[in-house]
């Protein structure tokens, strides 16, 4: 099948399928150096304690450990890393701030030797009182989570100056307006609190890393990164290295979904091996995963104010996240979660204060849709809630309110780019909003917006080869998305040559160019953009080579079926590579550079896009335990234009699904600082079963995206809007909630409750 | 991570037996291995001798026994063997709806009902139906001799049989249902294994409710009978009110404690519903052409 030729718009195989369901693609952990160590990290088991000593004699004293790290190893580097804060050492230095918080790393000749002697390794703690909720945080007195002067900001937090203080991390405030004066002539208001929980991203592959020093200013690692070119930075940093000793390959990835972004195992393992004189490797387990990264859980309170007409007015929103012990990317998403608080209206007034709040649990980043999952549900019911008190229909309220293109989003900022109208009627399409519901089923809908793109900087380099093979280098991480057959179809539309002729290997900071990160929805649109302007480049070239062999002009010569026509003569790429170099020899390279334009450029305001999240659901509940059952599930992908749409409805699928999970089965339980639900079996995920009874995905190709041909991201958008269409369905049959998971007992709670008002 | 062991692969129940009394401690049956290996490998127990019982002949068959009144299941039967066994649905289709909703069909592929209830992990689905089926029995073999101990007495805590250290299971006695007597079995599953479990084998004659075995299983360390339910069926007429009250006073008999899987007020709310559904169905089989 590979042998064709799969253009933009058609659904081309997955060019990684193969590979990986024979077990042939390699993933982090299946990297084996010679002579590798294996490295297993010691923990604490408190979730704040002064570490008074360390003694690692008895573990070191078992045959096959190699060498052991502590926070005393790490005085000649800065230890300090944190794309955003530069709060989190490689391992505890002075004190553990969460259970699960690195504090020793044994190297061994084996992982069983490594994880033998963690347990041999003794540590003086002296438990400190901890904050533990977001809550005690806050409250008068509080113990300090940093000692926040001591701070430094990190090389990527992209958020203009801050500055921590007291147990707040990070701050954003967004105003337009006199709010309170227009909530005054209102004529309908709801106000309520709202909760969302600790969530895992679950990917099924865990954080693993493998470093490799060669001499003392080169390190050489493999790593299950998203980001590899601000990881390669923050290392370099640490390691007071240039950003060229260093040099990260990214094999496949097995899932990601913002627990892989920014630096993660990496210093972990770059510091061992550094101590060691070895390769090493560290692979976590899935509890291990699990303390590294999670979704931000919140409190949020929300007021939206309406006129009689269903005319929305205004809104106000106070958000704390909590971001665990290390800022992590909790700054982005405080920041992306403000942004996502307005929702996709016309408001005369707003006015959002969003807190990231450091506590004594694990950190928490990046997830899917951070920030709109958060906000969207909210924002949502209280739009649904004002229908209501005013008697309009959902449908009917979101028309008059939602956004036009062109129409300003915030200010400053890119204008509204995607026909919302259109989204939400296509949901409504989807849910037969106009039929009558069956007796005990709820319909509801969700939209909302979430600034995608992060920052447009993207680079890629196409070579071809003599036998007429295209070598795509771009620097996306592949975790399962499709993004090397998303760049093979762009590569294939403009070159005309079939998916098996060409390649996108492993992302490597010395070989593939930069790319700013594998996430934001951003890849196909920008890393895709550079790969689209490379083939372009490549294709150039080839007619300009074409029509010197046969003397015509360029615009004569049309690429079509693998080779360069004019009229009925035509020759392969090989013979026209053949032509150039005069012999079966030599390559051509073509050059894709994406970047801001200044002006009235594609990338000109932030952001990049705004992904549109949209979709609506079908639900019907089980008095007496509380179950939900899901009988539709209704997304519309707003692509702009879709370059693969058995792709795009996979992401659809995927995203609906762990949407699903957000909103009615995952929660990471806490009770004092300790995680109680770290493994599968207690931890739970959607199931097959789970899913719905009926999916239905529409894609939405207005050619509105600043990507080529105009296309923009996916893949996230839907995530956020399950759990507003959840919780609205819900609400449509009487079933009031304001905290997610909709877990069957606070489902049946709130049945209860109701009964008894 | 597991630690190094040895495999020893015994012919014999009796030589299984004599293998767990020379190694006392550091040794351990291994039948399936799905509850065990893991339990090792999490680093929560460690043997350095597994008795390996598939490798005993006479324990991997499922038949009729005592004149065709029971069924014998062997020690080293699946579940997922009993799910697919023609003779298991001629005599016990229960055991079969119980079996497909049980773990998944890796786990169900290699592990086995005996080991499930050796290792008496409170929520486990057959603790609660053999615990209620009438005439159940555990067949325990060691170089002592063999015994036959009820549901009741075996069950003793969470994890904690009355399996002696060097006896092993051999097989599960179940007497087939008699005519007139339905089962059923209800259960709420939020994570992988259930919140709440009920079992029910009621028994109708005429109009009249003969008899009622109700077990509710995963709210305590072991699953009990819920007697207090079970008398106030005696003599009413199978339906929805004397079902109900039987429901309430099984939720009233029930311990629990809040955990992952609810608090103390939703489990009893689940026991509640579960029963009922339990008996209801239980009875309509009783009284319908399908035996249940
Ligand atoms: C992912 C998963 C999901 C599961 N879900 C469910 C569920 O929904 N419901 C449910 O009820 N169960 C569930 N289980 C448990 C499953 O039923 C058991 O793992 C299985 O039946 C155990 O059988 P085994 O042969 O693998 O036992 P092993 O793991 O080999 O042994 C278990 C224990 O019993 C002892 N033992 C085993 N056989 C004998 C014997 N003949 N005599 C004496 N001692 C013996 C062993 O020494 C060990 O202590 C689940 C398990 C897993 C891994």
């Amino acid at each position: 099948m590979l042998n064709q030729k799969y253009g933009v718009g058609e659904k081309a195989p997955r060019v990684d399928g193969p590979s990986k369901v024979t077990g042939e693609a390699k993933f982090t952990a299946d990297i084996r150096l010679a002579n590798m160590l294996e490295a297993r990290v010691l923990r604490s088991p408190f979730p704040h304690a002064r570490i008074r000593s360390i003694d690692t004699s008895q573990a070191e004293a078992l045959d096959g450990v190699v060498a052991i790290l502590t926070g005393t190893d790490l005085s000649d580097i800065d230890p300090y890393f944190g794309h955003a804060v530069r709060d989190r050492p490689i391992v505890a230095i002075d004190a553990a701030r969460f259970a699960g918080d690195p504090v020793a790393v044994v190297a061994a000749e084996s992982a069983h030797i490594a994880a033998e002697a963690l347990e041999l390794i003794q540590i003086d703690y002296e438990e400190l009182p901890a904050v533990t909720t977001i809550e005690a945080a806050l409250a008068d007195g509080a113990v300090r989570v940093h000692d926040t002067d001591a701070l430094r900001l990190g090389l990527f937090h992209g958020l203009g100056d801050f500055k921590p203080h007291d147990n707040i991390c990070y701050e954003h405030h967004m105003t337009r307006g006199d709010v309170e004066a227009v909530f005054a002539e209102a004529d309908a208001i709801v106000e309520g609190e709202f909760r969302f929980p600790a969530v895992y991203q679950y990917a099924l592959e865990t954080h693993a890393a493998t470093a490799i020093w060669h001499g003392a200013d080169q390190l050489e690692m493999w790593a299950n990164c998203q980001h590899p070119y601000l990881v390669r930075a923050e290392l370099a940093d640490m390691f007071d290295l240039p950003k060229a000793n260093v040099r990260l390959h990214v094999p496949f990835i097995g899932g990601g979904f913002g627990s892989k972004s920014y630096t993660r195992m990496e210093p972990i393992a770059a510091a061992m091996a550094r101590k060691a004189g070895r390769p090493v490797r560290v692979v976590n387990s899935v509890t291990e995963s699990m303390w590294t990264s999670r979704r931000h859980n919140m409190i949020c309170r929300m007021r939206t104010a309406a006129r009689a007409d269903g005319t929305l007015l205004a809104r106000t929103a106070e958000m704390w996240l909590d971001t665990g012990a290390y800022a992590d990317n909790g700054p982005r998403v405080v920041a992306t979660a403000a942004d996502a608080a307005p929702g996709p209206y016309r408001w005369t007034a707003y006015q959002i204060d969003a807190y990231g709040v450091y506590t004594h649990r694990s950190p928490s980043g990046s997830y899917r849709a951070f920030g709109a999952t958060h906000l969207e549900w909210i924002g949502e019911s209280q739009v649904d809630q004002v229908a209501r008190k005013l008697g309009m229909d959902p449908l009917e309220i979101r028309v008059k309110n939602l956004l036009k293109p062109g129409e300003a989003v915030r200010t400053p900022g890119k204008p509204m780019d995607a026909d919302l109208i259109g989204d939400i009627r296509k949901v409504a399409e989807g849910l037969e909003w106009d039929k009558p519901r069956p007796p005990g089923v709820g319909r509801g809908m969700g939209i909302g917006l979430l600034a995608a793109g992060s920052r447009p900087v993207s680079t890629a380099f196409a070579r071809l080869e003599s036998e007429g093979t295209v070598t795509v280098m771009v620097s996306t991480s592949e975790l399962g998305q499709g993004a090397r057959t998303a760049m093979s179809q762009i590569v294939s539309q403009e070159l005309s040559i079939p998916l098996s002729q060409i390649r996108v290997p492993d992302g490597d900071t010395m070989v593939t160019p930069y790319d700013r990160s594998t996430g934001a929805s951003r890849s196909t649109t920008l890393a895709g953009g550079a790969v689209h302007l490379a083939a372009l480049d490549l294709k150039d070239q080839l007619i300009a080579i074409a029509a010197s062999k046969w003397q015509v002009a360029g615009s004569d010569i049309i690429l079509r079926d693998g080779r360069a026509w004019v009229g009925d003569q035509s020759a392969t790429l090989s013979e026209l590579l053949f032509y150039h170099f005069g012999f079966s020899g030599g390559e051509l390279f073509g050059r894709g550079i994406v970047r801001p334009e200044q002006g009235q450029g594609t990338y000109a305001a932030g952001p990049v896009f705004w992904e549109v999240c949209v979709g609506g659901v079908e639900v019907e509940v089980d008095e007496e335990t509380g179950r939900i059952h899901l009988r539709k599930i209704v997304s519309v992908a707003d692509v702009g234009t879709a370059v693969n749409p058995a792709m795009i409805k996979g992401q659809e699928m995927g995203g609906a699904a762990q949407g699903l999970g957000n909103a009615i089965f995952e929660e990471m339980v806490f009770s004092d600082g300790q995680l109680l639900n770290g493994t599968m079996a207690d931890y739970r995920v959607p199931k097959m079963d789970d899913i719905a009874d009926e999916f239905v995905s529409y894609i939405v190709q207005n050619e509105d995206g600043p990507g080529p041909y105009g296309l923009k991201g996916v893949g996230e958008g839907i995530l956020a809007a399950m759990p507003a269409a959840i919780v609205n369905a819900l609400a449509d049959i009487g079933i009031h909630l304001n905290e997610l998971p909709a877990t069957p007992e606070r489902v049946w709670r709130a049945i209860q409750q109701s009964k008894n008002v | 991570m597991l630690k190094p062991f040895v495999i020893h692969e015994p012919r014999t129940p009796q030589q299984a037996s004599e293998l767990l009394n020379e190694y006392g401690w550091d040794a351990t049956v291994y039948a399936g291995g799905t509850e065990l290996l893991v339990v090792m490998k999490e680093g929560l127990a460690s043997y350095a001798h597994l008795i390996n019982i598939k490798t005993i002949s006479d324990i991997h068959t499922i038949h009729l026994t005592d004149n065709d009144a029971a069924l014998r299941i062997g020690a080293a039967v699946t579940h997922r063997a009993i799910e697919t066994s023609s003779m298991i649905a001629a005599h016990a289709p229960l055991l079969i709806e119980m079996e497909r909703s049980l773990a998944n069909v890796r786990v169900r592929t290699m592990g086995t009902l005996a080991g499930n209830l050796c290792f008496a992990e409170p929520h486990s689905d057959p603790a609660a139906v053999c615990m209620a089926w009438p005439g159940a029995s555990f067949e325990l073999t060691s170089t002592d001799g063999v015994r036959q101990v009820l549901p009741d007495e075996f069950f003793i805590d969470l994890f904690m049989t009355a399996r002696q250290e060097n006896e092993i299971m051999t097989a599960i006695h179940l007497p087939l249902l008699p005519p007139g007597m339905g089962s059923a079995y209800h259960k709420f599953v939020l994570l992988e294994r259930p919140s709440v479990s009920v079992a029910a084998f009621v028994s109708v004659a005429g109009t009249t409710i003969k008899s009622a075995h109700i077990a509710v299983g995963s709210v305590g360390p072991v699953p009990y009978r819920a007697t207090a339910a079970e008398n106030m069926l005696l003599g009413q007429t199978p339906g929805d009110e004397p079902y109900r009250a039987a429901a309430e006073a099984a939720a009233s008999a029930a311990d629990p404690v809040g955990d992952l899987y609810g608090s103390v007020e939703y489990k009893r709310q689940l026991i509640r519903v579960l029963t009922r559904q339990a008996l209801q169905q239980a009875s309509e089989r009783a009284m319908g052409v399908e035996r249940l």
